[in-house]
């Protein structure tokens, strides 16, 4: 599946895809792509910007069966509220102008919208082929990219693609490509260590020293080379805990700043994660345009200073706090890293409770903000630092993404001026003055910055497993 | 004889009332939304969320819900996976096949080599290979299943490279070897105790004294009198097994990465993909009736005092 632009897989920048060029209007609320001649679909045909229009509506209806759980990306398109609650068929923003003229229109200005339009999930449709057989297309759809769909997907089982000789782009080398699907990832490792699989994405905990002592590891972490053939790059996540601003305790900064600085985030790193995950140094991870590897203010391991924090916040060696709640979605493995933080936060007087709930019900619970101290991460859509600062740090978005209801009016004034800022460079610099407010506020505690685990044999060559976990499979080819 | 099946068969319906029923109350009572599961973590809009729900019919009182489910079981409408979108009916048809498949071969291999251990232990009792096969038995039956699993994984594919490690590939038979093995490792070992012990008891009666008597050699002793009338709860043990192994051996797939119905139906209980579950239950109650009334049935054959339907005279 071909979108709009695309990323480069190593340094996230832009690149042009079905769309050759954009442009917007002075307040980038209108924005019009111009779509490449020739791109086809794999059933033969011609892409057109009517067939954004008709994917793009389809994900943001309701009627859509299973509902598309991507929808979101889609909300600041104008009528996008209107759709999702059926009051219109298609969004009154989205205009096909002509055949290669795909124009859209926003609710606000949004900059870095252009980045939006490379989710895949926002790849073009044919109409034709959903409406012939809805069923057969979820098990067996047509896209626009370099491999097609070679016998419909079985579930949990497998999916076979074959090359697309029509593909625009650069033809790929291999003839196709099998995803098989396992349960286990012990099971898929062994497959792997059988020579049965070209590439495993999860390396198994505990086995990541032997597998790079066996098959050496890649240099940035994102290409495999024989005999560096495993990826343990960083990926656009962040594992942070979550702590309610609104809660009696938690909404004095300098509370949360001692957490911050009472939590060892190397022992963690180290220890739990085997040292593939490092020690997050701010919100925005890695890869993300914009990163500085020098945000977090509080982002360290210093418990003479959290001890001193503390007790300027009026709780000397946590007293006069009550047993706070640390809670977690059980059985995702998250017990390990909470008890480590429950450990750390012990040394410095404040006691906490580990509470592990059922998945729906921790997030419900999060959400509504019933928790004091929560588990969290956040994956990275786009490589844009206002995927992450607009949803969960603008104060609107209390009750909506913004979980740790924090808020700032100057982070809320930056973030809308940043949206607004036709300047690249200045946009990104009020985009790390906002992160760098809300480290300052220890408003969250980042923990560790997520990575890869993954391994290819040494026959494979051409392999970039991006930051945002793609891979250009039409470079890959094997050498055997 | 008919009239008794008949009648068990009609015995499935209170069965399926009170399981889905059961099953309504404790989905209704356990933690977790499936309106959430199904749209993610991040927020959606309050009236999105609620319209989905009333899409899925879960804004209706709870036994609504039941009288709405049965009415719709009546006409064999099993329901949508809220999850994947596809009728419970087809995710059912694809995986049971395979459950079964898998099963058949481990219980065959119950079968063969259970009895073979369990007949040649109790002849040959207190003699070296009794001890031996007793205790292997003893260490088999503790085993857990991902272990095994894994160690013939790691010795049949990695390091010798003669079986597959996982999936059915193209369904030959050498895919059902290692899974087959790991899920009947437990109750070979098991059937062989059954046996070799039914056996002994078997062994002492006087109709096989009389047997020998009449100059029967040992062969048909064993297998004729001896074994016929040793078998009846092994046949129970094994067709309640066959039903166990069937509806789902969760590990077995899991390890195995199989296609089968047990995993389904534990992944529809995480994400409380309830058609799912309900629908899938359902299927394994009626194989357990099934299975339950084949396994009285051989009862008629194995020992042929036992007759059903008739009064006594």
């Amino acid at each position: 599946m071909d979108s709009l632009v695309d990323f480069d897989p190593l340094t996230s920048k832009l690149v042009p895809a079905v769309a050759e060029s954009w442009r917007s209007n002075d307040d980038f609320t209108v924005w019009t792509f111009k779509l490449r001649r020739g791109t086809k679909f794999h059933n033969g045909r011609e892409v057109k910007a009517e067939d954004f229009v008709y994917a793009w509506n389809r994900i943001a209806s309701p009627k859509t069966d299973p509902p598309s759980d991507i929808a979101y990306h889609l909300a600041p398109v104008k009528g996008f509220d209107e759709v999702q609650e059926g009051k219109a068929e298609t969004m009154s923003g989205l205009k096909a102008l002509d055949d290669y003229t795909l124009e859209v229109s926003l609710k606000f200005s949004f900059p870095d919208f252009v980045y939006v339009v490379g989710h895949p999930a926002l790849a073009p449709v044919p109409k034709e082929e959903v409406e012939k057989d809805p069923k057969a297309f979820g098990l067996r759809p047509v896209g626009n990219g370099p491999f097609m769909m070679a016998e419909p997907w079985k579930p949990d089982q497998y999916i076979k693609l074959k090359r697309f000789d029509d593909y625009y782009g650069d033809k790929p080398y291999l003839d196709g490509v099998e995803f098989k699907i396992f349960k286990d990832e012990q099971t898929a490792f062994l497959e792997f260590q059988a020579g049965k699989l070209d590439f495993s994405e999860n390396i198994p905990s505990g086995q990541i020293e032997t597998s790079v002592e066996k098959w050496g590891e890649s240099k940035d972490g994102y290409t495999a080379q024989p005999g560096k053939q495993v990826l343990l790059g960083g990926e656009m996540a962040t594992y942070y805990l979550n702590l309610n601003n609104q809660n009696k305790y938690l909404k004095n900064p300098k509370l949360r700043a001692a957490i911050s600085l009472a939590i060892n985030r190397e022992a963690i790193a180290k220890t739990i994660y085997e040292g593939v995950r490092k020690p997050a140094t701010g919100l925005i991870p890695p890869g993300t345009v914009g990163f500085r590897p020098d945000q977090g203010k509080y982002c360290r391991y210093d418990l003479e200073e959290a001890k001193k924090l503390l007790a300027e916040a009026g709780y000397p060696d946590g007293k006069g706090l009550p047993v706070f709640e640390l809670t977690f979605n059980a059985g995702a493995g998250h017990e390990d890293v909470m008890q480590a933080v429950q450990a750390n936060l012990k040394d410095i007087g404040i006691n906490c409770e580990l509470k592990g709930m059922e998945w729906s019900q921790f997030i419900d619970y999060r959400q509504k903000g019933k928790h004091q101290i929560a588990r969290d991460g956040w994956i990275m859509d786009y490589p844009i630092m206002d995927n992450m600062l607009y949803p969960l740090f603008y104060s609107k978005n209390i009750g909506m993404d913004n979980t740790s209801r924090y808020s700032n009016p100057e982070v809320d004034k930056l973030l809308d001026q940043a949206r607004k800022e036709p300047d690249e460079k200045k946009r990104i610099e009020l985009y790390q003055r906002v992160e760098k407010l809300i480290l300052d506020d220890a408003a969250v505690v980042p923990v560790v910055f997520y990575a890869h685990r993954a391994v290819a044999q040494k026959w494979v060559r051409g392999l970039v497993y991006s930051p945002m976990g793609l891979v250009h499979l039409e470079k890959v080819w094997l050498s055997k | 004889m008919i009239n008794y099946i008949v009648r068990r068969i009609f015995q499935v319906i209170p069965v399926l009332l009170g399981t889905t029923f059961l099953l309504f109350v404790l989905m209704y009572l356990i933690p977790g939304d499936p309106v959430r599961l199904l749209t993610g973590e991040k927020a959606i809009d309050p009236r999105r969320y609620q319209q989905i729900r009333h899409e899925l019919g879960l804004d209706r009182p709870v036994h609504i819900q039941y009288l709405h489910y049965l009415n719709s079981l009546l006409h064999l409408d099993l329901g949508t996976s809220y999850q994947k979108g596809r009728e419970v009916k087809e995710i059912l048809f694809e995986k049971f096949p395979n459950s079964i498949r898998l099963a058949l071969a481990a219980i065959f291999l119950e079968v063969v080599f259970g009895i073979a251990i369990g007949v040649v232990s109790a002849i040959k009792r207190y003699s070296l290979s009794d001890v031996v096969v007793t205790l292997t038995s003893s260490v088999l039956v503790a085993v857990p299943v991902f272990w095994l699993g894994l160690l013939l994984q790691i010795f049949f594919g990695v390091k010798l490279s003669w079986l597959p490690i996982s999936g059915m590939g193209d369904g030959s038979l050498r895919y059902y070897i290692l899974p087959s093995v790991t899920l009947a490792a437990t109750s070979v070992a098991y059937v062989a105790r059954l046996v070799r012990t039914q056996m002994l008891e078997v062994m002492r009666q006087d109709y096989i004294r009389t047997a020998y008597s009449k100059g029967l050699t040992s062969w048909q002793v064993v297998f004729r009198h001896g074994l016929k009338n040793a078998l009846i709860p092994v046949v129970t043990f094994i067709g309640l097994d066959l039903g166990a192994l069937m509806g789902g051996a969760i590990l077995t797939e899991t390890v195995f990465n199989w296609p089968g119905v047990g995993y389904e139906i534990y992944i529809a209980i995480l994400q409380r993909d309830y058609p799912v579950v309900l629908g899938g239950v359902i299927v394994m109650i009626f194989i357990y009736v099934f299975l339950n009334l084949l396994v009285d049935i051989s009862y008629a054959f194995l020992d042929p005092r036992i007759r059903y339907g008739k009064r006594e005279d």
